[in-house]
């Protein structure tokens, strides 16, 4: 380390390198703080040549390197352990948009929703919409295949990234796919996107935009419990009709936001809401909102409101976005699950995802992804409470297990990072582990970019081993 | 092979899963068996007794693409996908199902559509598998709006070289459990793995489709009005066929699917642009033929990947050099189709190649060449400049296939 830092200062200058522990002390962790670890140093780069100089710098002295966007992915994906982060934010130009042909150029630190408001008087957006989206970047968003409420219309990021410049993790560049939307060979965009940093760095992106909809409406229909608002939804789907979004925020969610700064009027004595969005040509819209209020009223909806108008609009969706935010008021941390099962077994999965939360004495609250089948069963808790810290751990792995019986899988768009890796054996078998292993040695043999990710790294029960998932490292001090 | 040879593959398939035949000619070699394992087990137990051997096997679907890809380094074997067969799960309340790759795409759709469904892969070929589709990440018009083949797919079944079941993927609609297993191996020809099933995303039946054709004087005029047309909401097939100068007027085909008002609305917008006029419902079906058989026997078929605002300079080029093209605007896909004289057709080969080559890096996009007669293929490369991948895609193919069982040579960079 001590000759890597000056290696690194004469590549991207010291005031782009941090390697003070006070200033180390933010990068420990991402929005998965139950994992954290101490990087060797961050180093903030200005450009693709400098990311190349600063990979081959980390190759010659044997320092594993992780790429970091906004630091807001939520399985540890950009945790670096005495490592180096590559932290991309200076990296944040639009570089082209082009209306005619409807793609962007960007650099990866850009963030996601400065995308579409620079798109916007062109008439075009970018699509995914995590619900992080205010802060954080298309470099992330690739490296985690994000999602968000209108992938279930639109698709995830994987669907609108065209080509891609890749630092591959022995330094050299490579450009991947096509602006045109295909090119010839294996797709290695495809491969790259969803990878969570581990098949080397983005430096630049080319992204496809979408037409603006001609018309938005937007309805919330109140349940009486969440089981309803679910069969709602199964129904919706099942009736061939493709919403935008399709949300569900459960009661105890809706307590937390109507007590917050995100207060959006939802009835606090609804034990569900469900948040729809229809979007296309303005002749089309009145027939579907139809047919939703039907389908609603018909699973048990008191009450279906629509927005008058964009502030209402707007209104609606603060408590569906702000929803993380507000669960702050409930407990010091938050442990935000990722999982999806088939659309036919979300009553029955939820219902059962409640009963672990109550069985474990825990504040369970759920606010997800319905039409994708996307649940985010979110854990209130305070780590420093070492019995519910277990408590919540545990609950956590019956949950997958649940939605894996269901035929469900691990993750629908936080990524497995260091959070899941050892539960990868709920899915996959050896020969599925290993030709994932296959594809990440293509690009990273001696797995220095972003070691400890995806791949688990034991193959024993994990239950007898919890401290193969990391979990040594929870308790912090209070 | 030896007669040993074949009974142990009979007592791993049976007598029904080896076939001797007279020499079949397929992609440049000559076959005299064909291996047909009946389920997976089989096809993974196959595949390893093949590396064991030292052999190599082409994968073949229902061999609609057996023309495209380089040419084969001499495999010694057809291993055949038609006893994977059938349905193997339909979710028809969630529009997903699992279907085994050896099925052919007409069966599934008939299966689907009774329950209200389409499968969104539509290539040309009458007996296209959905194995083959995917591998070949083959379209159809009606990727306009079902979007390209690797969007269809939520998991899939493979068996890799070395006789190993894999999955990846899984039969819900969001996922990102692990890297993308099912993007890698869709399109790559089959030279990583052989696809044993997949599950697939299915997209609701439109309530109501209209074609309408109609004739333009103008190729640059067509070509904006095609843009235009396939970018309106009810697009769901927008195909322009630009004959070579002097062969004909430019036509336009144009489907609109999906809500009967947003069709009408679409239907008669494109009626006040254009002096369209309502086509029979099989449209679609004659544009998917046209594809297939384009250029025609013996000639030469480019797929160029161009963006729409360089489109109009490449249909230029293109018709200058005599070709004939075919476009789906809406999918930056352009086909040129070359026919190659009796005299001299090596050179008129060369200067197809270069000239689809060139069109394409100007057009901002890339260039391959589909279809091409045997002997057009020697010491060309199929895929067009792959040079920059090269290193990767051999990389992969050396840690899936190190032993080269799979499609030898088939693919990029002869892989």
């Amino acid at each position: 380390m001590s000759a890597l830092l000056p290696a690194l200062h004469s590549i991207v200058g010291v005031d782009a390198c941090l390697s003070s522990p006070e200033e180390l002390f933010v990068y420990e962790c991402d929005g998965l703080t139950l994992h954290s670890g101490r990087p060797l140093a961050v180093v903030l780069p200005r450009s693709r040549d400098e990311v190349q100089q600063v990979v081959r710098a980390c190759r010659e002295h044997g320092v594993p390197f992780v790429p970091r966007g906004a630091g807001t992915g939520l399985s540890g994906g950009a945790l670096a352990d005495g490592g180096v982060v590559i932290e991309c934010s200076r990296l944040n130009r639009i570089i082209e948009v082009n209306a005619e042909d409807r793609y962007a150029i960007v650099e990866p630190g850009v963030v996601n929703a400065d995308l579409s408001k620079a798109t916007a008087s062109a008439g075009l957006f970018y699509a995914p919409d995590p619900s992080s989206q205010q802060v954080c970047t298309i470099g992330g968003n690739v490296a985690e295949n994000s999602g968000g409420p209108h992938t279930l219309k639109y698709g995830t990021t994987s669907d609108h990234v065209l080509a891609l410049e890749l630092v591959l993790p022995s330094g050299d560049v490579v450009e991947l796919g096509s602006t045109a939307g295909w090119a010839a060979g294996f797709d290695l965009v495809g491969a790259v996107v969803g990878s969570e940093g581990t098949l080397g760095i983005v430096t630049r992106a080319t992204v496809k935009l979408e037409a603006l909809p001609e018309r938005v409406e937007t309805l919330l229909a109140i349940f009486p419990d969440v089981v309803a608002a679910c069969h709602s939804v199964g129904e919706i789907i099942e009736s061939g009709l493709v919403p935008a979004a399709l949300e569900i925020i459960d009661q105890r969610t809706i307590a937390a936001v109507e007590a917050s700064v995100y207060r959006a009027g939802l009835p606090t004595d609804a034990g569900a809401v469900l948040l729809v969005e229809l979007d296309g040509p303005a002749v089309i819209l009145p027939d579907q909102v139809a047919r939703i209020r039907e389908i609603a009223a018909r699973a048990g909806a008191s009450r279906v409101d629509i927005a008058q108008d964009d502030d209402e609009r707007q209104r609606m969706w603060r408590a569906r976005k702000g929803a993380f935010g507000a669960m702050g008021r409930l407990a010091p941390d938050l442990y935000v699950h990722d999982a999806v099962v088939p659309g036919s077994a979300l009553p029955e999965v939820l219902a059962a995802v409640c009963a672990i939360g109550d069985r474990y004495g825990l504040t369970l609250s759920n606010v997800f992804h319905a039409g994708d089948g996307n649940l985010h069963p979110n854990i209130s808790f305070d780590r420093r409470d070492a019995d519910e810290l277990a408590r919540v751990i545990a609950a956590g792995g019956e949950i997958l297990q649940v939605c894996v019986d269901a035929g469900g899988v691990i993750t629908g768009e936080h990524g497995i990072g260091s959070e899941k890796r050892d539960f990868m054996g709920l899915l996959f078998s050896d020969a599925d582990l290993d030709a994932m292993r296959r594809l990440h040695d293509a690009f990273n043999p001696d797995g220095l970019c972003n070691p400890g990710k995806v791949l688990p790294t034991t193959r024993f029960c994990v239950e007898s081993n919890p401290k193969a998932r990391g979990y040594d490292r929870v308790p912090l001090d209070g | 092979m030896t007669s040993r040879d074949l009974a142990r593959y009979r007592d791993l398939l049976g007598d029904d899963g080896v076939e001797e035949h007279a020499a079949l000619a397929l992609a440049g070699s000559e076959f005299g068996v064909t291996l047909r394992p009946g389920d997976g087990a089989a096809l993974a137990a196959v595949l390893a007794q093949l590396g064991a051997d030292g052999r190599s096997a082409l994968v073949l679907g229902g061999g609609s693409r057996v023309e495209s890809g380089n040419a084969l380094r001499g495999a010694d074997v057809l291993l055949a996908t038609d006893r994977l067969t059938g349905m193997i799960e339909f979710e028809a309340a969630e529009g997903v199902c699992r279907v085994a790759a050896g099925t052919a795409l007409d069966e599934l759709r008939a299966l689907v559509n009774a329950a209200g469904w389409e499968i969104p892969l539509d290539p040309p070929g009458a007996r296209t598998t959905v194995g083959g589709a995917l591998a070949a990440a083959a379209i159809g018009p009606r990727a306009l709006c079902h979007g390209l083949p690797r969007r269809a797919v939520l998991g899939l079944e493979v068996a890799l070289a070395s006789g190993e079941r894999t999955h990846c993927g899984g039969r819900v609609v969001k996922n990102v459990t692990g890297f993308d297993m099912g993007k890698l191996y869709t399109g790559s020809f089959g030279v990583l793995g052989v696809i044993e099933s997949a599950w697939l995303r299915l997209h609701p039946l439109p309530q109501r489709r209209r074609c309408f054709e109609a004739r333009v004087s103008d190729p640059e005029a067509a070509l904006r009005s095609g843009l235009a047309a396939s970018r309106r909401n009810a697009a769901s097939v927008v195909a322009l066929r630009l004959p070579a100068p002097n062969a004909g007027a430019p036509t336009v085909c144009v489907e609109f699917a999906g809500d009967d008002r947003s069709v009408d609305r679409d239907a008669d917008w494109l009626c006040s642009e254009w002096r369209a006029e309502e086509a029979p419902a099989d449209l679609v079906d004659r544009v998917r033929e046209l594809q297939a058989e384009f250029p025609g026997e013996g000639g030469l078929r480019f797929r160029i990947a161009v963006l729409p605002s360089r489109a109009p300079a490449l249909h230029a080029r293109l018709r200058a050099a005599g070709a004939e093209t075919l476009a789906y605007p809406g999918l930056n896909v352009v086909y040129a189709g070359f026919r190659l004289p009796q005299h001299e057709a090596e050179d008129a080969a060369s200067a197809a190649f270069e000239c689809a080559l060139r069109a394409a890096a100007a057009g901002g996009g890339h260039a391959i060449c589909e279809r091409a007669p045997g002997w057009a293929k020697a010491g060309r490369e199929m895929f067009g400049d792959v040079a920059a991948q090269a290193g990767l895609f051999a990389k992969l193919k050396q840690g899936f296939d190190p032993q080269g069982v799979l499609n030898p040579g088939l693919f990029a960079g002869g892989l």
